[in-house]
């Protein structure tokens, strides 16, 4: 079995409307692959029912290096800076990779 | 008037919505799956698009459909304009604007049941109507960027901003207004409207027509049911001012689209129809673009008095009221 390679998991909720905005912030850190999952819920943005893109969440899972986390959190943090209501959450995670790393 | 409050009220698409606002309050478990609520929406769009166009094709624009333009243009930039100074006494700057822009646009569905009901009272209006409404949705927006651009650079030059500013141009802006899904869909549905005329019409019929009235019954059970849900957030989130603003402000509104209309001497449909769309308050394409144009507005305030206050006091109450008021401002 290939051996487990540990990275970060970062998971962004947010409406609907800033999906674009976010995506296009985090290709331009670099980043190629994420995972969008629609969501609803509740918060300071009032009830978010999913009927509407205005009322609707969306969770952004996105895998990365620990290297390119920084990055991507600063132009996240900009945005929130900003006034857009994103939620950035990090956790650390074991992953099958796709293709074995290269020996050295 | 209350012969127009009893049919519309009477009205089988205005009573599921009823219904859906009593299940809501109830707390129901009753949904409409949201991807087939999202196609109900389009599906109104681009219907009301392909009536609209056909209808503009057989009329074509003359004087009364310029004149009818004329004041649509007017009322979209003359409402944002008075009522950012009315909401700056009551909430910030941002969320001021972000109000003025929701409250500027329009509703389509307050639309289509003004339509439904001056069909119901046999009162013609003209096709150029829906160019109005199309005209109507982004003056409020631009606007809205502009005032809430000005408040943030004056917070920069004060030294009280917190963070830096959005990095957004007002050429995004526009790209977002203008591209918004909605907003698209229903100027292509116009367009392919008008270009096939009374035989796009006719083919188009069974879907466009024939189904038309059971579809927006089930559109109005869902609205119902958001407008239950918001209801309850409406109580946590809008203070005595902004109710007030969510509830007066419509008719008031009317009541300057239906002056501006004697003015222009705008037949009683058309005058209805202005009045009804100055009225009303965008709760799709105004709230997305508002959310990404003026992040520091909040999206409870803007979204909810939209669509828990002023949406249901339209559909139920509004349309008969502005109808009866333009027999009188405007005439027969």
């Amino acid at each position: 079995m290939r051996p487990l390679e540990h990275k970060k998991l970062l998971t962004l909720i947010t409406s609907g409307d800033l999906q674009r905005l976010v995506v296009e912030t985090l290709r331009g850190c670099g980043v190629g692959g994420y995972t969008v999952v629609p969501a609803t819920g509740a918060g300071s943005n009032g009830l978010q029912m999913g009927f509407f893109d205005c009322d609707s969440n969306v969770v952004i899972y996105v895998i990365m290096s620990e290297e390119r986390l920084q990055r991507t959190l600063e132009e996240i943090d900009r945005l929130m800076r900003g006034g857009y209501r994103i939620k950035a959450l990090v956790s650390d995670i074991a992953i099958l990779p796709r293709k074995p790393q290269a020996k050295a | 008037m209350s012969s127009g409050l009893f049919q519309n009220l009477l009205d089988p698409a205005i009573l599921f919505f009823v219904f859906g606002v009593a299940a809501g309050l109830i707390r129901s478990n009753l949904e409409i799956p949201p991807a087939i609520a999202k196609f109900f929406s389009l599906y109104l769009l681009v219907s009301l698009g392909l009536k609209g166009g056909a209808s503009l094709a057989a009329g074509g624009l003359d004087a009364t459909a310029i004149m009818a333009l004329m004041a649509a243009v007017i009322m979209a930039a003359l409402v944002p304009a008075y009522s950012f100074v009315i909401l700056r006494r009551i909430v910030s700057p941002f969320d001021a604007a972000a109000v003025a822009a929701t409250y500027g646009s329009v509703s389509a569905v307050t639309f289509i049941a003004s339509q439904q009901f001056l069909t119901q009272q046999g009162v013609a209006f003209g096709g150029h109507m829906t160019v109005a409404m199309v005209l109507m949705e982004s003056p409020a927006i631009i606007m809205a960027v502009l005032l809430a651009s000005a408040v943030r650079t004056r917070a920069a030059h004060q030294g009280a901003s917190d963070g830096p500013l959005p990095a957004l141009s007002m050429r995004k802006v526009l790209h977002e207004a203008f591209t918004d899904g909605a907003h698209l869909l229903l100027i292509g549905s116009l367009l392919i409207g008008w270009a096939t005329g009374d035989r796009g019409k006719e083919i188009m019929a069974p879907f466009t027509i024939d189904i038309f009235k059971g579809i927006l019954a089930f559109f109005l059970l869902e609205m119902g049911l958001l407008v239950a849900r918001q209801l309850r957030e409406s109580q946590a989130r809008l203070n005595g001012g902004l109710l007030a603003f969510a509830a007066i402000m419509p008719p008031v509104n009317a009541c300057v689209a239906l002056g501006l209309a004697a003015v222009l001497g705008l037949p009683r449909g058309d005058a209805t129809l202005l009045a009804a769309l100055s009225a009303s308050a965008s709760y799709i394409v105004v709230p997305a673009i508002v959310r990404y144009a003026i992040p520091e507005a909040r999206p409870g305030i803007y979204f909810t008095m939209a669509l828990a206050v002023t949406f249901p006091f339209n559909i139920l109450l509004g349309i008969p009221l502005y109808f009866a008021l333009s027999g009188w401002i405007v005439g027969q």
